[in-house]
């Protein structure tokens, strides 16, 4: 049962432990709405930060969104990046929404690579770790995002710039490493779907 | 016939006890009637209970994660509520209270991966297609706006509406100090305007 699909009714994808149904739980919004500006600045940056675990990052997304069976939406890097550049603040920015698929999907593999980073996620969020690792692994983790979004993201905008002034931003990277960890497994898809249509203040 | 199906992911263990319902031609393996389940947490109580209790958790568990995605920290059950979950600090506190007189609440205190451990268990309880029970769970929605704002430090919530307000105020105080130009009367406009026709 290692086959997986992608529509509009119901998503499912294949995990170790065989078939999860991800749609099974009918949403009480509408599941052709589509994902708002807020929505996709969080939904990018919840795949840089799995870029910054993960050296690896992008060449994993084209594989898992293979083994998913995703390859006719993100069939390649470039069909991933060209997806990723709605988010409006990236140096290269494209116009236009994606749709209730195409943000599906995206959805998808991220609950999927967070799935496949559990461990690491894991121990970045455990309190038992011990407290000398942990903080070398965040600043480790802190820096590779730093670069990342001074690479890919307009330096003009402010929360650009807040992001790269601030000496330790844990909080908010945090914030998106609890927001992997959470979405990790069967059930993350609808808590993540639902939390990127939050209502914009 | 008893079945036992268990879901581990690192620190939490969740076992589940059952019979299939044969009167709805339910497989063996499966399980119809929850007869008891079990929750082991590494170094914390090993809980334990009905179809009921478990419910009752996940009706406090579910929309607490929902909430902690979007960054919203918030309580779930009441006081007289026999399951509650709170933040406390950087942890997660879940209260249980026993139906029982005379028994003193007890409480779970939960780090993030611990949090996080616990809801992939109930995640695969829920997807588990031997567990052929129905729950009656609250499903993930977008949080409102109202909850959204309530996440926000209060100089922040109220820094837009007051500078709005401020500067409205200001521009009226100036606008009022301004004094109106005075207008000459129609009559002398109209004996200027004959004066020229004349000429």
């Amino acid at each position: 049962m290692n086959q997986s699909s992608l529509n509009n009714s119901q998503i499912s994808f294949s995990t170790g432990r065989g078939v999860n149904k991800l749609g099974k739980a009918a949403t009480h919004y509408s599941t052709s709405q589509v994902l708002g500006r807020r929505g996709l600045e969080r939904l990018d940056m919840l795949l840089l930060v799995i870029e910054s675990l993960d050296l690896n990052g992008s060449q994993a997304m084209v594989w898992t969104s293979k083994k998913m069976g995703l390859d006719t939406k993100l069939p390649n890097a470039v069909e991933v990046w060209k997806f990723r550049c709605h988010n409006p603040l990236r140096k290269a920015t494209r116009r236009g929404v994606l749709n209730s698929s195409e943000s599906d999907s995206l959805i998808l593999l991220v609950c999927a690579m967070s799935e496949r980073l559990y461990p690491i996620l894991r121990q970045l969020v455990s309190s038992k770790e011990p407290r000398e690792i942990n903080e070398e692994r965040w600043n480790q983790l802190s820096t590779r995002l730093k670069d990342l979004v001074s690479e890919r993201f307009n330096k003009r905008r402010g929360a650009v710039q807040a992001l790269l002034a601030s000496e330790k931003p844990y909080n908010s990277i945090r914030q998106l490493v609890l927001s992997l960890s959470l979405c990790a497994g069967s059930g993350g898809f609808d808590r993540l779907k639902a939390s990127l249509h939050d209502v914009t203040i | 016939m008893r079945n036992t199906i268990s879901y581990i992911h690192n620190s939490s263990k969740l076992t589940l006890e059952g019979l299939p319902d044969l009167s709805l031609n339910q497989d063996n393996g499966s399980i119809g009637i929850l007869s008891n389940w079990q929750l082991q947490i590494v170094g914390l109580t090993e809980l334990e209970g009905k179809r009921e209790h478990l419910e009752q958790l996940m009706n406090v568990v579910y929309p607490y994660a929902r909430h902690l995605v979007s960054s919203v920290k918030k309580t779930f059950g009441e006081l007289k509520d026999p399951v509650a979950i709170s933040s406390n600090n950087s942890y997660h506190q879940i209260m249980l209270r026993s139906s029982k007189p005379g028994i003193a609440p007890m409480e779970l205190q939960l780090d993030d991966a611990e949090l996080s451990d616990l809801l992939r268990c109930l995640d695969d309880l829920i997807n588990d297609q031997r567990v052929l029970l129905t729950w009656n769970i609250p499903r993930s929605i977008p949080l409102s706006r109202r909850e959204i704002i309530g996440k926000l430090p209060i100089l922040q919530r109220f820094t837009a509406p007051v500078l709005g307000i401020t500067t409205m105020l200001f521009c009226c105080l100036i606008f009022s100090v301004i004094p109106t130009p005075q207008r000459e009367s129609a009559g002398e406009n109209y004996l200027d305007n004959t004066d020229l026709i004349q000429n």
